[in-house]
């Protein structure tokens, strides 16, 4: 009878100690693995951001101008047309990567670097560049200006 | 009788018709006769014709060569109705010309379609050879637009499509039997394929690459002017262009008799530069002409030393930064500013077509600026980071230590239970 008893103990003891290692392992993986990932991350290729706020308010930017702005770390370039209509593009010229400004003179976008000249709808219309420029899409709401990745 | 011969004539006619009407359905009877030929020189005409952008408007083969469609038999070719055979040498651009030179004409199928070919046909090397020394091996319309299968240069399949055009050009620029008696190079079209406009108009899919025509002109073609070269590589790159025509190398160039870009940058090879193209080094094309004892020499290495400083800047900080941001560190600031850098870097390497070590520095020093002020954030941030990963092992230390000693302690208490 002292035997069944003792037997039962050491079965319960086992089970217990099985449960304790078990969490143990377990403790350790949840704090390794985080520190592990912390220390080597995955690459990360450029900002998976899809769009941002911008600081500027939708009366700052004027007919017939346009302004840098920051998508992730890449710039863009919000104008605004002769008629009144807010468009965004990425600012990187399509030749070189260059960043590209408003020419209130031309009505256009230009860069200075190869003389590239983009229309207001982001086409290469002279000069070296290959492509357009990626057009983003503007939504404002009140005196935010929200700029998206089509 | 009677009737057998009426019957013979009514047939007779039915079979006139027929043949009339099949004509008529399939082009008339140039195309009834010649697709019996089959594939050869008589027959191909035919099968080509069908994908011609003239046959698609309605044209056949009469309004180029004459003829009556009509006619079924051989008669259909009689010169008195016009029937000129195949045209030769000057025949063909005056058939080509007679609706393509005609602007009301040509308003009827294309409005926006230039009809100056002919006369420019006659200012090229093409055209005078063969108006002034009737040379029949030159090129007319037909050798590079095809005779029978001409389609708008934006359909892909035609011979004009820019990425044909180099083959097209090629045919008989880069065979060397055929050219032999004008004693000119042939290798144009394998050094056009190793240059750097071939491989952004092939492998980029970029039809804005010049291709032949762009440089020489396509009905006028020519070879560029030593002194106006310059303004055909200015037609895409104008700055460069704009600078080296204002610097003292444009005048010297043309006293020398050596082109502007060509001289440094080659023509159908022309590959895509490098920094290392420029100063006396290795590989510098300042070499040529320059050496360290002339202040034309002294200039390039300057302005070499200043783009590279700027270049050696923007590589050190954009690793940095790079290194930075894989750590998970925020520097998309730092990151979005050195775009500043890498703009001015660009302009920098067009200024140097300025020849002016000013002119380089002007776009050198802010970029430096930039790129130094951005290295330092850089350097911020990997210290930031040592700084959490120091944090960090102190912590996963203390944490683990707790956990060694609640082990021992329950070890501990293990062996206290079983002590008897």
């Amino acid at each position: 009878m002292e035997k069944e008893i003792h037997l039962d103990e050491m079965t319960r003891r086992r089970l217990l100690n099985w449960f304790l290692g078990t969490s143990v392992g377990a403790f350790l993986i949840s704090v390794l693995y985080p520190v592990s990932r912390y220390l080597i991350p995955p690459r990360v290729e450029e900002s998976s951001s899809r769009g941002v706020t911008l600081s500027l308010k939708p009366a700052d930017i004027k007919p017939n101008s346009g302004q840098i702005f920051r998508f992730g770390s890449q710039p863009g370039i919000i104008i605004r047309t002769p008629a009144g209509e807010l468009r965004a593009f990425s600012a990187v010229c399509t030749h070189l990567a260059c960043i590209v400004q408003y020419r209130p003179d031309l009505g256009h976008i230009w860069c200075a670097c190869h003389n590239g000249h983009f229309d207001l709808n982001g086409k290469n219309i002279a000069g070296p560049p290959p492509r357009p420029l990626e057009q983003y899409t503007v939504n404002t709401r009140g005196e935010q200006i929200f700029v998206g990745k089509a | 009788m009677a009737s057998a011969t009426v019957g013979g004539l009514i047939l007779l006619l039915l079979m006139g018709w027929t043949l009339q009407a099949g004509a008529q359905e399939a082009g008339g009877s140039c195309v009834a006769c010649h697709k019996n030929f089959g594939e050869d020189r008589l027959g191909k005409p035919v099968q080509e014709f069908s994908s011609d952008i003239h046959f698609a408007r309605g044209f056949g083969c009469i309004s180029c060569h004459g003829g009556d469609a009509q006619d079924p038999g051989m008669t259909a070719m009689d010169p008195a109705k016009g029937y000129i055979g195949k045209p030769k040498g000057e025949q063909i651009v005056r058939v080509c010309g007679r609706c393509h030179a005609d602007a009301r004409f040509m308003r009827q199928y294309n409005p926006s379609l230039r009809v100056d070919q002919v006369t420019e046909y006659y200012t090229s090397v093409h055209g005078q050879r063969l108006k002034e020394r009737a040379d029949s091996k030159v090129a007319t319309c037909a050798s590079c637009h095809a005779a029978h299968s001409i389609r708008p240069p934006s359909d892909p399949r035609s011979t004009v499509h820019p990425l044909r055009v180099a083959e097209t050009c090629g045919g008989c620029h880069a065979n060397a039997d055929y050219m032999a008696p004008y004693k000119i190079p042939t290798d144009q079209l394998s050094k056009y394929r190793k240059s750097v406009h071939w491989r952004l108009l092939s492998a980029k899919g970029d039809l804005s690459a010049p291709t032949c025509n762009d440089c020489h002109g396509n009905h006028g073609a020519a070879p560029p002017g030593i002194s106006w070269v310059g303004n055909v590589c200015g037609q895409c790159h104008a700055q460069n262009a704009d600078l080296f025509n204002t610097s003292f190398h444009a005048k010297v160039f043309v006293q020398l008799g050596i082109p502007g870009c060509a001289t440094c940058h080659g023509n159908h090879d022309v590959s895509e530069t490098r920094d290392d193209m420029l100063g006396l080094g290795d590989g510098a094309v300042c070499a040529g002409c320059h050496s360290n004892d002339d202040k034309g020499g002294q200039t390039a290495a300057a302005m070499r030393q200043l783009i590279d400083s700027l270049r050696g800047e923007y590589e050190k900080t954009a690793e940095i930064l790079r290194r930075a941001e894989h750590a998970g560190m925020p520097v998309n600031q730092a990151l979005f500013d050195l775009n500043e850098a890498k703009t001015a870097l660009v302009k920098a390497r067009a200024a140097i077509h300025a020849f002016s070590v000013d002119a380089v520095k002007k776009e050198v020093a802010p970029g430096l600026a930039v790129a130094q002020k951005a290295y330092a954030r850089g350097i911020r941030a990997l210290e930031e980071l040592q700084f959490r990963r120091r944090g960090l092992a102190v912590s996963v230390a203390i944490i683990l230590a707790v956990i060694a000693g609640i082990v021992l302690k329950i070890r501990q208490i293990e062996r206290r239970g079983r002590s008897p």
